[in-house]
C-alpha cells in the first residue's frame, strides 16, 4: 500500500496536472466561479455597508432626561452613575441648564430675546443619554423615568420607530440577497465543473472498472475544484476590493455624511470569506459533479 | 468460483434481461456464453463485476455474495477480476504501457512497481515491443491485447470478456481467442460472451446458450448451435 503522505502528494500532482492539461475548460470554470464570487462579494460588501449604516444610525438616537430643580451635585452624580448602569445605555452626559441654553442659542441663532432668557433661564438641568441600539430606546426611556431626580424623559419616538423598521428591512434584504446569490453561484459552479468531469468520464469509468476506490477517484477532482475556487477567489477579491476602494473614495467626497466601511477594514474579512467560499464551492461542485458518474 | 442461484434481472425500465438463471462455473474453466443480441449475455457479466445488481437470487463470486457487498468493498472485488470489452476502453492520450500502468496506479500500487509489472503484463499478451504506442497507432487486435494486459495486471483468478472480438477482423479475432485460451491454460478462469460461431465451434469449450434471458443449453465441449 501507498503511504498516506505519498498518496496525498500523488493526488496533488494529479489535480495540478489536470489543471494544466484541461486548459480551456479550466479557464471557463475559473471565469464562472470568479463571476459568481464577484456577485456574492458585491452582495456581502453591500450587506456589510447596510449593516454599518444601520448600526451608525442606531447609535445616534438620543434620549433626554430632565432633572428637577435644585438637585445637589452629589445627587446629580449618583443619578448619572445609576443611568450609566441601565442596560442598553451607551453613554450619558450631563448638560447643565446654562449649557442647554447655549446650545439652544447656537441652534436658533443669537436674537434679542435671548438676552431676556439668559436672565431667567427656563431650562432645567438634563442628561443626554445615547443608547447602544435604537430598538432599546423604549426600554431605556422607561428605566430613566424611574431614576431619582428625573422629572421628564423625551425622545423622538416616531423617528426611532421608523429607524428601527428601516434598518430591520435593510438587514433582511442584505441577508436575502447574499443567500440568493450564493445559491445561484453553487448551481452555476456545479454545472461548470460537471463539464470538466464529463470531459473525463472515460477515465472515471476505467478507474471504477479496475478497482479504484471512490475516494481515490474523487480526490483529484476535488483538489482541482478547490484550486479553481482559490484562483477565482483571489481574482474576484482583487477586482472587488479595487472597485470598492474607487467607489468609496468617490462617495466619500460626494456624500460625506454617508457612513461607509473603509476598504482597508473590508479587505481581510472579505478576502477570507471569498477564499473560503471559493474553495468550498469548488470542492462541493466537484463532489456533486463526480458523484453523477460514480455508479457504485 | 462463480455461482448464480435463481438469478433474475429486471431493469428499472421494466425490461427483463435474465429470468431464473442458475449456473456454476468452477476454477480453471473456459466458458463461452452465446446467444442473440438482447439475450442477456452482457447483463450476466455485469452481475459478476457488479455493474448491475440482481433483482432476485444470489450471485456468488469467490464465494462472496456480490449483491450484498457494501459500496466501499466493490473496488476490492474489481481488483480481483479482469474485465475486457468490445470497445477496449483505452485512454487515447496514453501509451500502451501507461494504459496498463494506469490500472495499477489508481489502485495504490507503489510507484516503483508500476513499470515492471505493466511491462510484464504487456509481455504476456505479446506487446512489450509496442509499449510506447498510443491506441491510435495500434491495430484493433493490438488494442484489445493492451486491454487484456490491463485486465491481467492484477493477476486476477477470473477474467471476463464481453464480446472481445466484436470489433475485430477474423484474423485478429483468432489471435485474441488463442490468447484467452493460453491465459486459461495457465489457470485463470475465463468467461467470454461472443457471436463468433467459427471460433466457438473450433475451440470446443463449455457453451452456455442464453435465449430470452434463460439458459437454453449448457454443454461441455459444445458447439455454437445445436446441429439440426
Amino acid at each position: 500500500m501507498l503511504s498516506r503522505s505519498s498518496a496525498f502528494r500523488q493526488f496533488l500532482r494529479e489535480g495540478e496536472a489536470s489543471f494544466r492539461r484541461n486548459g480551456l475548460m479550466t479557464v471557463a470554470a475559473v471565469t464562472t466561479v470568479t463571476v459568481a464570487l464577484l456577485t456574492v462579494g458585491f452582495a456581502i460588501a453591500g450587506g456589510l455597508n447596510l449593516s454599518h449604516l444601520a448600526a451608525t444610525l442606531n447609535t445616534q438616537v438620543e434620549i433626554v432626561a430632565f432633572l428637577r430643580d435644585g438637585m445637589r451635585p452629589a445627587e446629580v452624580t449618583r443619578t448619572q452613575t445609576a443611568i450609566a448602569e441601565i442596560t442598553g445605555v451607551a453613554a450619558v452626559q450631563f448638560v447643565s441648564r446654562a449649557e442647554a441654553l447655549a446650545r439652544l442659542e447656537r441652534r436658533l441663532g443669537a436674537s434679542p430675546a435671548f438676552a431676556d432668557l439668559a436672565k431667567h433661564n427656563p431650562l432645567p438641568d438634563s442628561f443626554d443619554v445615547r443608547v447602544r441600539d435604537a430598538r432599546l430606546t423604549g426600554a431605556v426611556a422607561g428605566a430613566l423615568q424611574g431614576q431619582p431626580g428625573v422629572e421628564d424623559v423625551t425622545y423622538a419616538a416616531q423617528v426611532v420607530d421608523r429607524l428601527v423598521a428601516v434598518t430591520r428591512v435593510m438587514r433582511l434584504m442584505a441577508l436575502l440577497l447574499t443567500v440568493a446569490l450564493s445559491a445561484v453561484a453553487v448551481i452555476v459552479v456545479t454545472n461548470t465543473l460537471r463539464l470538466t468531469v464529463i470531459a473525463r468520464w472515460r477515465e472515471i469509468e476505467i478507474m471504477e472498472l479496475v478497482g479504484a476506490t471512490r475516494w481515490f477517484i474523487r480526490w483529484p477532482f476535488l483538489i482541482e475544484g478547490m484550486l479553481q475556487g482559490l484562483v477565482a477567489a483571489v481574482a474576484a477579491g482583487t477586482v472587488l476590493l479595487l472597485l470598492y476602494a474607487l467607489a468609496a473614495a468617490r462617495l466619500r467626497t460626494g456624500l460625506p455624511f454617508l457612513p461607509m466601511v473603509p476598504a482597508i477594514d473590508l479587505a481581510a474579512p472579505l478576502l477570507i470569506a471569498m477564499i473560503g467560499c471559493g474553495v468550498a464551492l469548488g470542492a462541493a461542485g466537484s463532489f456533486v459533479a463526480v458523484r453523477r458518474f460514480l455508479s457504485t | 468460483m462463480v455461482q448464480l442461484q435463481r438469478v433474475s434481472k429486471i431493469y428499472p425500465s421494466g425490461l427483463t434481461a435474465l429470468t431464473d438463471i442458475s449456473l456454476r462455473i468452477d476454477r480453471g474453466e473456459f466458458v463461452f456464453v452465446v446467444g442473440p443480441t438482447g439475450s442477456g449475455k452482457s447483463t450476466l457479466l455485469k452481475l459478476l463485476y457488479r455493474a448491475e445488481l440482481p433483482t432476485h437470487g444470489r450471485v456468488l463470486v469467490y464465494g462472496r455474495d456480490v449483491g450484498r457487498l457494501r459500496a466501499g468493498t466493490v473496488a476490492g472485488l474489481r481488483r480481483t477480476l479482469g474485465v475486457v470489452f468490445q470497445d477496449f476502453k483505452l485512454l487515447p492520450q496514453r501509451t500502451a504501457l501507461e494504459n496498463v500502468a494506469f490500472a495499477l496506479r489508481v489502485t495504490g500500487t507503489p510507484t516503483s512497481e508500476l513499470i515492471p509489472r505493466a511491462l510484464q503484463a504487456l509481455d504476456r499478451v505479446g506487446l512489450a515491443h509496442r509499449r510506447e504506442a498510443v491506441p491510435a497507432e495500434l491495430s484493433g487486435g493490438e488494442q484489445q491485447r493492451v486491454s487484456i494486459a490491463r485486465a491481467l495486471v492484477h493477476d486476477p483468478p477470473l477474467l471476463l470478456a464481453d464480446e472481445p472480438t466484436g470489433n475485430l477482423d477474423p484474423d485478429s479475432s483468432w489471435g485474441i481467442m488463442q490468447l484467452l485460451s493460453r491465459i486459461n491454460l495457465r489457470g485463470t478462469t475465463v468467461i467470454v460472451t461472443t457471436h463468433n460461431k467459427a471460433i466457438v465451434d473450433v475451440l470446443r469449450q463449455r457453451v452456455v446458450q442464453l435465449a430470452d434471458g434463460r439458459v437454453a443449453r449448457d454443454q461441455r465441449q459444445g458447439l455454437y448451435a445445436v446441429p439440426v
